[in-house]
């Protein structure tokens, strides 16, 4: 409201002055609300940071927000005994797979959704955004019988296979935004110029949508990362746990081991906070266009 | 597939299939594998569910169907009961928080102030931290002993006693809707802060000409202008935050006695003690609200297509 106030000129009048001492007020009241935000938002990446850098006894018996000494132990205590490496890797693959089977199956599919007219497009794109809101809480149950059924409870393939019910949906719904902004008259010249349909899509439609597949790119890495729940009921066997999974079963233990247990919090936040700091353009754009979950 | 082959052998134009039908024919190739697997991993699985909700299914033996055992079963629980009331509350007011926080930050970032970026930049890092490290780091936070919540509470004299926030039945909802709205309003905040950038500047100028206040320029220009994002967002995340799974899980489990009990992890403890059939009813009886949530859902945002 204040660009408005900031526009009108300042006259040296009374109203003037009653003006401008309105508008830096407002500033005022704006810059400490938005201070007080931001030292909310951080406290708590604050505490996760600094209670991972802490020995026991300034965890447990003298707390204080500024430790004495600080300490690498808990970390060197969660990568001892390579279990929660062997997690980060785990995740590590599973979010890759599922990215790169995402990104291409869907992209293909938004690009038949967006340029081709027939007669179950419209039925495909419900049926997209119906499994795009469809929850988890619901499909975990199912999906958990017919892994095993399958053979690949248990096993990393079968976590990829079933991460694709949120990832495929996603992707599908947000590339169709991205490649409608595609110029059909620059595929058209495409074609003329000798190109076949697919050199089309691999030549013009997904480099001239390239932001926009990198924002999908990340936005399904997040997912596959951040998942928890699919992940519980399907993996049994410590060697096949993810990320989030090797942290839950820390908490579930008797002894709650706060400082290693943050020190695995932060290391498997630091890939996707850099990743957000570098792509937070592509993210803002992508959000705006798809609602993407957070 | 681009074999070399000599023009003589080439077949003729008119025994190859009319362009338009090849058109739908690759339209329809390029698509077939999301619908394939969306079929088989979401829509199939999606019935399953219904059917195994009617059945005695426990895990080893396929269970015989039973019709509305389960519902009745847990209509009687009052864990059932509770995990009903407590999403409903949980949506309700920390869909609601989020609501105003998301929007009374994105209007003030939205002002054309110094240092809106770096503003920006940090309001949304909670969305960017994975939800299972937000969670667990606000359940070290709630901690007794510890904890950095009641450090400053006690520290600056506010509250000078150390309550065990997760612990006891008075705070622990309002402990995991704190934490659910800290990680969850930066989506409201950008959604809203993309709506506002799209209302053209000149309705503002010209509303301000028409004599309108500060007040009446936000409900004359700024509300019908993000409406349609308010509403959309507002679907969005009340399904999100009903079938959330993670802020309840790893704060308290639904715990103290039942006190945070949502239906995700009720049906999760289900699974937990083998019993599928009541673990499914469970997710199956809260499908109807769900439905109309995502019907609703799916209409805006396929009127937003067109």
């Amino acid at each position: 409201m204040t660009t408005l106030t900031a526009t009108i000129p300042l006259a040296k009048s009374k109203a003037g002055q009653r003006l401008r001492r309105r508008f830096l007020i407002g500033r005022l009241l704006s810059y400490a609300a938005l201070v007080i935000a931001v030292l909310l938002v951080l406290f708590p990446i604050y505490w996760m940071i600094i209670t991972s850098l802490k020995l026991p006894r300034e965890i447990y018996r003298v707390p204080s927000l500024w430790p004495k000494t600080f300490t690498l132990d808990n970390y060197e205590k969660i990568l001892s005994d390579g279990q929660f490496l062997i997690a980060i890797r785990n995740s590590l693959i599973v979010s890759f797979t599922v990215t790169i089977i995402s990104v291409i199956i869907s992209s293909f599919a938004a690009y038949s959704m967006v340029r081709f007219r027939y007669r179950f497009r419209g039925f495909v794109g419900r049926l997209i955004l119906f499994a795009y809101l469809t929850p988890g809480s619901l499909l975990f149950i199912p999906l958990s019988i017919i892994m095993a059924q399958l053979r690949l409870g248990n096993s990393l393939f079968g976590l990829i296979m079933v991460y694709l019910t949120f990832s495929l949906p996603l992707s599908t719904w947000l590339l169709q935004g991205y490649f409608k902004g595609v110029p059909r008259e620059v595929e058209e010249q495409g074609l003329i110029d000798g190109l076949s349909r697919i050199g089309v899509l691999f030549r013009i439609v997904l480099p001239l949508s390239a932001p926009g597949i990198a924002a999908v790119a990340i936005f399904t890495f997040t997912g596959a990362w951040n998942e928890l729940l699919l992940a519980l009921v399907l993996i049994t066997s410590e060697s096949q746990r993810t990320a989030p999974l090797a942290l839950n079963y820390l908490i579930t233990s008797d002894v709650l081991p706060w400082g290693p247990l943050m020190a695995g919090a932060v290391i498997s936040s630091l890939p996707l906070m850099i990743l957000y700091f570098v792509a937070q353009r592509f993210m803002v754009a992508g959000l705006a266009d798809g609602s993407v979950k957070g | 597939m681009s074999l070399a082959v000599d023009p003589s052998t080439r077949p003729s134009r008119r025994r190859r299939l009319p362009t338009g039908v090849r058109a739908k024919l690759f339209a329809y190739a390029l698509v077939a594998p999301v619908v394939l697997l969306i079929i088989g991993l979401v829509a199939y699985p999606f019935f399953f569910a219904i059917y195994v909700s009617f059945t005695d299914q426990v895990v080893g033996s396929v269970g015989k169907f039973i019709g509305f055992a389960n519902f009745v079963y847990l209509s009687k629980s009052a864990t059932f009961t509770a995990a009903i009331w407590n999403t409903v509350i949980i949506v309700l007011v920390s869909d609601g928080l989020k609501l105003l926080i998301g929007l009374g930050l994105a209007l003030l970032v939205h002002q054309a102030i110094p240092g809106r970026g770096i503003f920006r930049s940090f309001l949304m890092l909670p969305w960017a931290m994975p939800a299972f490290v937000a969670f667990l780091t606000w359940r070290v936070l709630y901690q007794p002993i510890g904890g950095g919540i009641n450090l400053v509470l006690t520290g600056t004299g506010i509250y000078p006693h150390v309550v065990d926030w997760l612990g006891q039945r008075q705070t622990a909802m309002g402990s995991v809707i704190a934490a659910s709205v800290w990680r969850g309003f930066p989506f409201w905040f950008i959604s809203i802060l993309a709506a506002l950038q799209s209302v053209p500047k000149d309705l503002y100028e010209a509303a301000h000409i028409d004599g309108a206040n500060a007040w009446r320029r936000f409900w004359v220009v700024t509300v019908p202008g993000i409406r349609q994002v308010v509403i959309v967002t507002t679907l969005l995340s009340s399904i999100w935050t009903a079938n959330g799974f993670e802020h309840v899980w790893l704060l308290t489990a639904g715990g103290p006695s039942d006190a945070t009990m949502v239906f995700p992890v009720l049906a999760y403890f289900g699974m937990q003690t083998q019993r599928v059939g009541e673990a499914a009813a469970v997710s199956v009886a809260m499908l109807p609200i769900l439905a109309i949530l995502v019907i609703f859902a799916t209409s805006l945002m396929m009127r937003d297509e067109d």
